[in-house]
Order: C-alpha cells, then sequence, then structure tokens
C-alpha cells in the first residue's frame, strides 16, 4: 500500500457522510471513529474532517502499557485489540490529534484503521470513498506531492493568505497522512 | 440479469458470503449510484458498498444515501394492511382492506360521480410506478382529480423551461461536462447540502480555475466559496435576474448572432430590463451594487457557462418567471446546446424528472403530451384500450385538490409515495381536508403523518423491493435493481393498482406480471411525444451507463446535450420573456415585520418520513430550528439555544434559536422535514404561481416573539 488519505479542510461542506460511511465498515461496530467539526458556525459555515493521521511512531502506541495497539507492516495504526486493551484510557491523552475514543459501557477505546479491511487492498477506507466533496481523499504519494505544489502555486497566483482578522475563514489547506 | 456491474479493473470489497446488487440511491434527483451488499445465504440487506465506476457520481454518497439501505429492513415498516377502526388503526388481510376500498369507492362514485375520487401520486418512485399512477387514476378510477407532488417541487421549473424552450428537460447538459465549465451562477440552491455528490465536479471546475457565482439569502457552504454571494432577499429574485440581464445588454455581453438566430422577443426583454439598473436592483434586492456589476462582468465574459437554479427560485409565486428570466441569461450568452454550458436545475426528488413527464400531472399524458390536445388523447387511449371519449379531463392542481376537498367534490383520496400532511403549505389547512374526506387511502412503508390520517393503509415495498428505471437530473435514464423479495405482506405501488383496477371491473387493463412490461407499454406510451423514450431499453442502461432521452429509436443514441440545433418550441427559437417587479405575495407589515424562509439540511430528505427513522441522521439533526444573525437576534434579547415563538398569518410555533452571522440580518430560517408541531409548513404561505400551481414556501411575513420565562426555568 503506497497510498495517502489526503485531507483538503477546506473542501469539507460538513455533510457527515464520512461519519455514516465509517460506522458502514465492517470492523467498526457501527460506531464512527472520525470527527467532523466546525471552526466557529457563529462565523461561518466552514467545516472540517479530522481523523487519525497513522503517525509513524504513533503516541497511542508508545503509552499503552498493555501494548494493544498494533501497527500493521504497511504502517497503519489499528484500534486496540479488544483482548489487550485494559481501559487506561492512556491513549486518548497521549494521542496529540485528541483521535482514540473510549467505549465507557465496554470500557476500551477504538479508533480510526484506516479501514484496513479494504485499504490493505488498496481499496479506499469508506469515508474517503463517500465524500461527496473530496475533502477526504485516498490517493497515491506522488499525487499528493504534485497536489501540494500546485496549491502552494495557486495562493501564490490568487494572494490568498490569512490575516488576524479573517482568519476564521481559513483552515489548514490539507493535511497528508500516509504509511510507508 | 446481471445483478452487479463493475467496469474492468474497479475494485469492490466483497465481503464473504455477501453479494452486490447495483442500483441508485433511493432519495434525490442525483441517484448517486451504489451497491447494496446482501447476504448469499440469508438474502438480508447488509449494508452498502460504493460504486465508484458509475460516471456521474464516482462512489460518493452524501449520509443519507450511506444510510439509505436501512429503511429497508426497518423496525416501522408497517407489516400488513392497516384499516381505521373506531379511530385506532387495526392490522387486517389484503382482502378485507381492497374489499373496503373496493365498496367505498363504488359507492362514492354512485353517489357523487366519477369525480369524487383523487389520486395524490409522488416522484419518489421509478418511471413505471409514476406511469401507472396516471393510467390508475384515469382508466381504473376514471375520475380527472390526480396530480402529484412534483407542484410543490419542480412544477416552476418545467413550467419556465415548456415557456421558453417548448420542452422541459432539467438540465440542457450532461453533468460529467461540468467540470469543463469556466463559470457557474448558482440561485436558489444549497447544492452543499441538497445535492452534495454535485459538489465533486464544482470543485474539479474550480481547480481548472472555473468561477462560482451564488444567489442565496444565506451563506451557505457553497456560498461561502464563491467568488460572489448575492446576498438577496428571499422573494426577490426575479428583480436579480432582471437586474443582471441589463447589465449584460447594457455591457455589451450579449451574443448577438446567437440572439438573433435562435431566439424570439428580444426587443421586448431588452425594454422590460431597462430599468433595472444596478441602483434600482440593489434598492429591490437589498444586495450590495457593486457585487451585481462583478457577478454580470464575472458571468458574461466566461466563455462556456452554466445557469443551475433550485427550489430557492422556484418555490415562489412568481416562480416560472424566476425560471425563465435566469435562463434568458444562458441564452442572452448563447449557451444552450453547446459543451459544458447550458442550464439546469437541481431536481430535488429521485425521480423529478422522469415521474413528472408521464401524465401524474392533471393536465398531462405520458410522454409530455397535452390533455388538451386531442391527437394526444387518441393515441393514448390506443396504447391505453379505452375510447378517447372515456379519458377524464385536466383536473387541478395538487394544492387545488384540498380546496376541492373542502367544498366537497373530493370526497375520497388514494396518496401514493407522498406526505402532503408535511410537504404541503398551510398545513394546518391541508390536515382539515384530510379530516373531512370521507374516505382515505395511503400506500407507504412507513406510517407517515398523511398515513395517520388514512382509513386504510397498504403497506408498499422499498425502492429496493422492486426493479424498474428511474431519470436522474440530467434527464438519463437509469436502473434501479431489486435486491430482495419484498418484506413482510408488503406489495409493489403497481400491484396495488392492478388489484384495485381488477375490482373495480378494468383488470384487463392492468394485466402486469412485472415492471418491465409495464416499461414496455410505457415505452409505446411515450413514443412521438416530447420526452420520448421509446428507444430505451434496460439492456441499453446497463451497457451504455444510462441512456438521455429523447431517445425516439433502438439505434438513436440518445440525447445527453438537447436544443444544440432547435427548440422545441413551434418557430424552433427560444422564447425570452418580459416581467416586471412584482413583490412576493406577502411581505413584511407592521405585525410581521421579518421575511421567514423555508429550506432542507442535509441529514433529512423530504418530508422526513424516511430519514427521521435513521439513527445517524436523526443523531445529526432531531428537530428544525430557528436560524438567524445575531444582529436580529440582539434586537429581540434572544440568545442561542433559547426557544422562541414564531408566528404567521396563519399559525405559530415554537422553534429553538440557532445563531450565524452566515446569513442576511433581516431573515429567519427553518427546515421543514417535520410533521405536527414541528411543521413549519404550519406557517408558510400557499399563493400559488399562476402557472405552475407552484406554492411559495420561500417567503413570508412572520413575527418572532420571545417566550415568557416561566419560574425554576
Ligand atoms: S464527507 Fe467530506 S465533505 Fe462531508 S463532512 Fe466528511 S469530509 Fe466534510
Ligand atoms: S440523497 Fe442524493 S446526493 Fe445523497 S446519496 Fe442519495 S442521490 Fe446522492
Amino acid at each position: 500500500m503506497n497510498k495517502i488519505m489526503y485531507l483538503e479542510f477546506e473542501r469539507c461542506i460538513g455533510c457527515r457522510a464520512c461519519q455514516a460511511a465509517c460506522r458502514e465498515c465492517g470492523d467498526h461496530d457501527a460506531k464512527e471513529r472520525n470527527y467532523v467539526e466546525h471552526v466557529d458556525f457563529m462565523e461561518s459555515r466552514q467545516t472540517f474532517p479530522m481523523m487519525c493521521m497513522q503517525c509513524k511512531d504513533p503516541a497511542c502506541a508508545r503509552v499503552c502499557p498493555a501494548n494493544a495497539i498494533q501497527i500493521t507492516e504497511e504502517g497503519v495504526v489499528l484500534s486496540a485489540s479488544e483482548e489487550k486493551c485494559i481501559g487506561c484510557r492512556n491513549c486518548t491523552f497521549g494521542c496529540p490529534f485528541g483521535i482514540p475514543k473510549f467505549d465507557f459501557e465496554q470500557n476500551k477505546m477504538y479508533k480510526c484503521d484506516m479501514c484496513y479491511d479494504r485499504s490493505k487492498h488498496d481499496i479506499a477506507p469508506m469515508c474517503a470513498s463517500v465524500c461527496p466533496s473530496d475533502a477526504i481523499r485516498f490517493i497515491d504519494f506522488d499525487e499528493m506531492q504534485s497536489l501540494r505544489r500546485r496549491r502552494t502555486q495557486m495562493n501564490l497566483v490568487e494572494g490568498k493568505k490569512p490575516t488576524e482578522q479573517d482568519k476564521w475563514k481559513y483552515v489548514p489547506e490539507f493535511f497528508g497522512v500516509y504509511s510507508d | 440479469m446481471t445483478e452487479f456491474i463493475a467496469k474492468p479493473g474497479v475494485k469492490n470489497l466483497k465481503h464473504e458470503g455477501e453479494k452486490l446488487i447495483t442500483t441508485h440511491c433511493s432519495y434525490c434527483g442525483m441517484q448517486c449510484g451504489m451497491h447494496i451488499r446482501v447476504s448469499e445465504k440469508t438474502g438480508k440487506i447488509k449494508g452498502v458498498e460504493p460504486r465508484y465506476d458509475w460516471p456521474v457520481t464516482l462512489g460518493k454518497l452524501c449520509p443519507k444515501g450511506v444510510t439509505a439501505y436501512q429503511q429497508i429492513d426497518h423496525p416501522d415498516r408497517i407489516k400488513r394492511p392497516l384499516i381505521k377502526k373506531k379511530g385506532r388503526f387495526v392490522e387486517s388481510s389484503w382482502e378485507e382492506a381492497l374489499s373496503l376500498i373496493e365498496k367505498k369507492f363504488t359507492e362514492l362514485q354512485d353517489k357523487h360521480g366519477k369525480d369524487s375520487l383523487s389520486v395524490f401520486g409522488g416522484v419518489s418512485m421509478t418511471n413505471e410506478k409514476c406511469y401507472l399512477v396516471g393510467k390508475y387514476a384515469r382508466v381504473a378510477l376514471g375520475t380527472r382529480f390526480l396530480d402529484y407532488n412534483g407542484r410543490f417541487c419542480m412544477s416552476s421549473a418545467a413550467g419556465g423551461f415548456m415557456k421558453t424552450f417548448g420542452m422541459d428537460r432539467g438540465s440542457t447538459l450532461p453533468w460529467t461536462e461540468l467540470e469543463h465549465s469556466d463559470c457557474f451562477l448558482i440561485a436558489g440552491s444549497n447544492t452543499a447540502e441538497c445535492h452534495p455528490t454535485s459538489i465533486q465536479m464544482f470543485w474539479k471546475a474550480r481547480d481548472k480555475g472555473a468561477k462560482m457565482i451564488v444567489v442565496d439569502p444565506r451563506e451557505t457552504p457553497t456560498a461561502r466559496i464563491a467568488d460572489v454571494h448575492l446576498d438577496l432577499l428571499p422573494g426577490t429574485d426575479s428583480a436579480l435576474a432582471n437586474g443582471l440581464l441589463h447589465l449584460l445588454i447594457k455591457e455589451d455581453f450579449v451574443d448577438k448572432e446567437y440572439v438573433e438566430n435562435r431566439c424570439n422577443n428580444f426587443e421586448e426583454l431588452k425594454a422590460s430590463v431597462e430599468p433595472f439598473t444596478p441602483e434600482y436592483t440593489s434598492q429591490l434586492t437589498g444586495v450590495d451594487k457593486n457585487k451585481i456589476i462583478k457577478a454580470a462582468r464575472i458571468y458574461g465574459s466566461s466563455p462556456r457557462s452554466v445557469v443551475m437554479f433550485a427550489r430557492g427560485v422556484e418555490q415562489q409565486s412568481k416562480g416560472v418567471d424566476n425560471v425563465t428570466l435566469y435562463t434568458s441569461l444562458a441564452l442572452l450568452r448563447g449557451q444552450i446546446g453547446k459543451f459544458a454550458s447550458g442550464v439546469a436545475t437541481f431536481t430535488g426528488q429521485g425521480n423529478g424528472q422522469g415521474g413528472r413527464e408521464h401524465g401524474q400531472k392533471s393536465d398531462l399524458l405520458p410522454g409530455y403530451r397535452k390533455i388538451t390536445d386531442p391527437e394526444a388523447v387518441k393515441y393514448i387511449s390506443g396504447v391505453w384500450g379505452i375510447d378517447p371519449e372515456e379519458m377524464p379531463k385536466a383536473g387541478v392542481s395538487a394544492f387545488e385538490m384540498f380546496d376541492e376537498i373542502h367544498k366537497g367534490t373530493i370526497r375520497a383520496m388514494h396518496v401514493v409515495c407522498s406526505n402532503p400532511a408535511v410537504s404541503a403549505p398551510d398545513a394546518e389547512y391541508v390536515w382539515e381536508a384530510f379530516k373531512k374526506l370521507d374516505f382515505l387511502v395511503v400506500n407507504d412503508f412507513f406510517l407517515s403523518e398523511t398515513a395517520e390520517f388514512a382509513d386504510v393503509v397498504l403497506p408498499t415495498t422499498t425502492w429496493a423491493e422492486d426493479e424498474g428505471t428511474t431519470t436522474n437530473l440530467e434527464g438519463r435514464v437509469i436502473r434501479i435493481r431489486k435486491s430482495i423479495e419484498p418484506l413482510h405482506e408488503s406489495k409493489t405501488d403497481w400491484q396495488i393498482f392492478k388489484e384495485i383496477a381488477a375490482r373495480l371491473g378494468k383488470g384487463k387493463h392492468f394485466d402486469y406480471s412485472s415492471p418491465r412490461e409495464i416499461f414496455e407499454e410505457f415505452r409505446l406510451a411515450t413514443k412521438g411525444g416530447k420526452a420520448d423514450y421509446s428507444g430505451i431499453t434496460y439492456e441499453r442502461i446497463d451497457k451504455e451507463d444510462g441512456v438521455f432521452w429523447p431517445c425516439p429509436s433502438e439505434d438513436h443514441p440518445g440525447t445527453p446535450t438537447v436544443f444544440k440545433e432547435t427548440f422545441a418550441t413551434p418557430n424552433g427559437k427560444a422564447n425570452l420573456p418580459a416581467v416586471s417587479w412584482q413583490e412576493p405575495d406577502e411581505t413584511p407589515s407592521e405585525e410581521f415585520p421579518i421575511r421567514l424562509t423555508t429550506g432542507r439540511v442535509v441529514f433529512h430528505y423530504l418530508s422526513g418520513n424516511q430519514t427521521r427513522r435513521i439513527d445517524f441522521l436523526m443523531e445529526q439533526c432531531p428537530v428544525p430550528f430557528a436560524e438567524m444573525h445575531p444582529e436580529l437576534a440582539s434586537r429581540y434579547n434572544m440568545q442561542d439555544g433559547e426557544k422562541i415563538r414564531v408566528t404567521t398569518p396563519r399559525s405559530t410555533m415554537e422553534l429553538e434559536v440557532r445563531l450565524t452571522k452566515a446569513t442576511r440580518n433581516d431573515i429567519i430560517f427553518v427546515p421543514y422535514h417535520w410533521g405536527k408541531e414541528l411543521a413549519v409548513n404550519k406557517l408558510t404561505n400557499a399563493a400559488l404561481d399562476p402557472t405552475s400551481r407552484m406554492p411559495e414556501f420561500k417567503v413570508c411575513a412572520a413575527r418572532i416573539e420571545k417566550l415568557e420565562q416561566k419560574a425554576g426555568h
């Protein structure tokens, strides 16, 4: 798998199809693992999706005393293994992005696994498949690099730069999440 | 028949022990492609799989589409026919329910004449069924009172296109071309929430530098990224469009050769837009005049542009005028009938396009034929095997049927695939009408607010339990596949028509054993009409990724782009309008100082009878709200989240305040997907457009009040 989860935050239209779709993934127990938030609804309808960054050296796995969070050979950071998770919630505090969720009834954490049953076959995760706005994409590394270069160029051409006065209109424009 | 279609090289996840059935979403006019996951062993529905290779939507779905399958095996499904006895529904057999219908219908018609019965149709179902609704009303029941919920949805677009082009196809171009356009002028469409999967096309075009002009009182997600956002007052579209036309002419953006060769009435139009200077337009619409000028210049100088609109401009008492004016922008620029340019309406209901063409409308017969045309009556009577004399005359529009009930002309109604108790304006008047009926039959798979008024409720199948075709918002005819056998004791609408017809002695006209047989007859019925489907077959749809009508023969390729050479008017030229300014039916007064506008949210579909039962969607948006600008709220000392009272001349309701600066500071917006005390349609105005008979959902005058604080709260 040489694929990237590519997020273009400003494209998000807040439809939450990605969250509905997350529940549909076979291994997800009908619970979504991604987030969609308003930047500030009072000011604008801008929303943005947030999901696991699939870190290279993931804090969640590092702080887990039970070694419950496994990393696949492709570099996907899986949800905690049910048998191993002791429900200490270290991972939820350790993650710098606030991604792992906690199921208080079952006393265990759950998180995005990039729909591993799909992505291991190079099939796009559910969120990236359905996102009608292409705010979440599952693309090749090279495509990501060219998109990033183009975006910088566009911003220079159009002179779009947030200022202190209107920065709420802007959100970071992209974020590539990738594994090896 | 192949159930699963995928192009070579496309990967889908196939779970073990499951099969995939290729179909489309049940909801809006985008008709997004999807596969439904079905267990091979138990035949149960398992979920959804994206259809990456459907060329229009490429696997994308909105949250309604993702969860659509959850309607099918839903605990709320009506399992057996329901008969109301002593005010309560009692489950019964089909035999009992149908016998009761036969008895009541016959009695009423004997006593009060044929037209004492009526049929209220809908277009969230296949062409086969929509076609049969008209035949059922006219042949089986023999009544002239037939109309459908497209009057609350598409009829102004239809009326405007008929007037201008002489033919009503919702989009003049295939949407796969949109990514090549240079400019979109989108009016009265909250595209990101109502047709979310079309957004990908706008983004692609924008990545190549396309411009976007969005006309909407609210700063919707699309308005937010527009190059110009024309934030007009609700109900002032005709002024704005006239103002833009004025500037196109004044600043010399008119394609003179095109207008000369392909349009009628240019001089009249020119004279009528003359007064609409940017200053005057700005004064009427409340939009800054510089923005109007900027928009006209961007639109006027774009080589390829598409004008698009939706309910925002159509659901007004001037809906048809608005449509003709916006359409004229494209005509003056010479855009119609060419690559990646043209005009389109965002069709609301799944089969809003196909369903309105084939005789569910009070004055239409299949193939978009006029019931007032004796030749059309003769032809269709031939197809149906009846004497032309027997063909009922034109009836009245959907909302006017409720007037007929109040007058006592209509005594019974059969509602199919619709929930007017939520979707009709001035709802309390409509509820009174339902109570007044001697007999009400409703076909549905969930007990809708309308069904609650019924004497008999017949359980129908969902879209996934029957075969058929729909026509998406491009005019592309596509296939809906059966994923599972009908659940419980439900029957398809066409089977229900067939059985009632048989009991009324008209069985020989409804002798179908499958949707395909209906489709074959339907093809014949459309032959030679404006919406000609006669060359379309189920096999061609599969092979060709759908077929665009008109398609008059099996060797005809279909018509992705219409009006390439001529328009469908008598002299082949498009008719430009001349429309003067007129206020909405109801304008703010001292007593009702604010404009109320209504609309949709992404999580619900139409009257919400389906989506209000889906957990994910209800978690996101369980109740309606009153959205307003903090500046307006501040005038009334209202806080975010507070309950307030909203009142119009018709009724009153309580709603929670939701504040955002992403809207005008002089309007309130309420979404309409709920019934009973949560129905904003209690408040809306039923003023009808003179041509399309579309009610003015989009603007009325309202008053807002703080609720008294109760002690201890
Ligand atoms: S599906 Fe896409 S557009 Fe919709 S909320 Fe998720 S990221 Fe945003
Ligand atoms: S509701 Fe419309 S946009 Fe959403 S998935 Fe269904 S057809 Fe597509």
